[in-house]
């Protein structure tokens, strides 16, 4: 524990303290609101269409579905997504890196719901397209920052690396990659984020996931249902941030 | 499997040329009604924690909260108590906008020199007059990156808003899917979701050039 604080630079005991109390914010806020959800729906007396989704069954599959495609997603974007980007960044045209950015910036400006439509028009609706169209959307923000994190690697660290008679190949995956593994895994962190979100809209062209509750709630005027599954996409939202978050401070290399 | 018809699409436009450009106004009115309330809050809010450690990550931590709920989730939960239409998707927008512009608000505000800050007191100036006449004036161009940040975030996010009857151009993006098969299907969702590529591209040069007429002169590079 000593060497964490010395590392994370934070030099009172306070603000470690005020740190710990940060990193069990996220889980306790999230056992906390579904313990008052558990309480809320124990009081309430369920009709017969409420009784057919407010099952463990039911929920259960339902948040495996939006679990599968959050990770699967998520998986493909990180194995497909950084190693383009190394590729990238090792090209010295110019010109293919400014329109892989510019392109990237285009792609934020798209709304998830087009792309998950869009898709589902051209081609068919369910799971594959919804894969489909949460790596498309997630490839560009993840490609990006780990073409922008090898970027900002400082010249004269790059340079003594050189001059200690390292290969470029050494010089990448022993400096440039370290360095830049904080960049990279805050924007895998964002699209693992995003895709629990956009996974819920997945719902609308058929792909399951707990989306099905907030629509089917909302078709129904079931507002038990409604809430049952918005909070539940709400709580993985936020355990998956947190997870990623505690990942983020364990992977970042050390004298950074 | 539908084919694409660029002249029917160009066809499409002709016909529908007025529900585009109203969606389009309800589009940029929701965002901008939005970001005036969120910027109200979020610039208050910050003015009032920026040098008060606790309250500050209090308030900066429950902002990221909100803005890592899922989208539909935070349109769901705002429907019973507020109905359908207007008022759940301004709120959710107003949620969501408030982290940038928050953090950006008390980035800003800390990020003044110390020796600028020590002058102003030396002429005089009360906290209060130093917050308002130099702090704020010198973090304006940070705080309306936040802003511009939240524009972005906010025009996406108001597509999705069509489904709880909320105003813009995801009533298009909607009416694609809910006419999947027919043959307007893919000009429905194309001409939502291009407009709304087109409206975040066009807001953010907008919000270049009033970052440039709203900064102090003094300030200008």
């Amino acid at each position: 524990m000593a060497f964490d604080a010395i590392r994370d630079g934070t030099p009172s005991a306070r603000e470690a303290g005020l740190g710990a109390l940060k990193r069990l914010t996220a889980p306790l806020i999230v056992l906390l609101v579904l313990g008052l959800l558990l309480w809320w729906l124990s009081t309430l007396t369920l009709d017969s269409i409420e009784q057919r989704t407010l099952n463990w069954d039911y929920i259960i599959a339902r948040t495996r579905e939006h679990l599968g495609l959050t990770i699967v997603a998520s998986f493909l974007v990180a194995v497909l997504a950084i190693p383009t980007g190394i590729l990238l960044s090792r090209t010295t045209s110019r010109p293919i890196r400014a329109t892989v950015l510019g392109i990237a910036n285009i792609g934020q400006a798209t709304p998830a719901v087009g792309v998950i439509i869009l898709l589902a028009i051209i081609w068919r609706t369910g799971y594959t397209t919804a894969l489909v169209a949460l790596v498309a959307y997630s490839f560009l923000p993840v490609l990006r920052n780990t073409m922008i994190g090898l970027q900002q690697v400082d010249e004269s660290v790059r340079e003594s690396a050189k001059g200690m008679g390292m290969t470029p190949n050494q010089v990448l995956l022993k400096i440039e990659l370290p360095l830049a593994v904080p960049v990279i895994l805050a924007g895998l962190r964002t699209s693992l984020v995003f895709t629990v979100g956009v996974a819920t809209i997945a719902t609308f062209i058929n792909a399951g996931g707990l989306g099905d509750m907030i629509v089917n709630g909302l078709k129904l005027q079931r507002y038990p249902v409604l809430i049952t599954g918005a909070v539940l996409v709400a709580c993985i939202a936020l355990i998956i941030d947190w997870i990623a978050g505690l990942a983020e401070d364990k992977l970042r290399p050390r004298g950074t | 499997m539908s084919e694409f018809d660029f002249s029917g699409l160009l066809t499409f436009w002709a016909r529908r040329w007025d529900d585009i450009l109203n969606l389009v106004l309800e589009h940029v009115t929701v965002v901008a009604v939005s970001l005036v309330i969120a910027m109200v809050i979020g610039v208050g809010v910050g003015m009032l924690v920026w040098n008060r450690p606790i309250p500050r990550s209090v308030v900066i931590a429950s902002a990221g909260v909100a803005l890592t709920i899922p989208s539909l989730a935070m349109l769901a939960v705002l429907i019973p108590p507020f109905g359908l239409g207007w008022t759940p998707t301004v709120i959710a927008l107003v949620l969501y906008s408030l982290l940038p512009i928050v953090r950006n608000t008390v980035v800003g505000l800390r990020e003044v020199p110390p020796a600028i800050m020590e002058s102003a007191k030396g002429m005089g100036m009360s906290p209060t007059t130093v917050l308002f006449q130099i702090q704020l004036p010198m973090a304006w161009p940070i705080i309306l990156t936040g802003v511009r940040v939240a524009a972005q975030l906010t025009i996406g996010i108001a597509a999705i808003a069509a489904y709880v009857a909320g105003p813009g151009l995801g009533q298009f993006i909607f009416q694609g899917l809910s006419s999947l098969g027919s043959k307007n299907a893919l000009n429905y969702a194309l001409t939502g979701t291009l407009g709304v590529v087109i409206l975040a591209l066009v807001i953010d040069a907008v919000f270049v050039s009033i970052t440039r007429s709203t900064t102090s002169r003094g300030l200008r590079a």
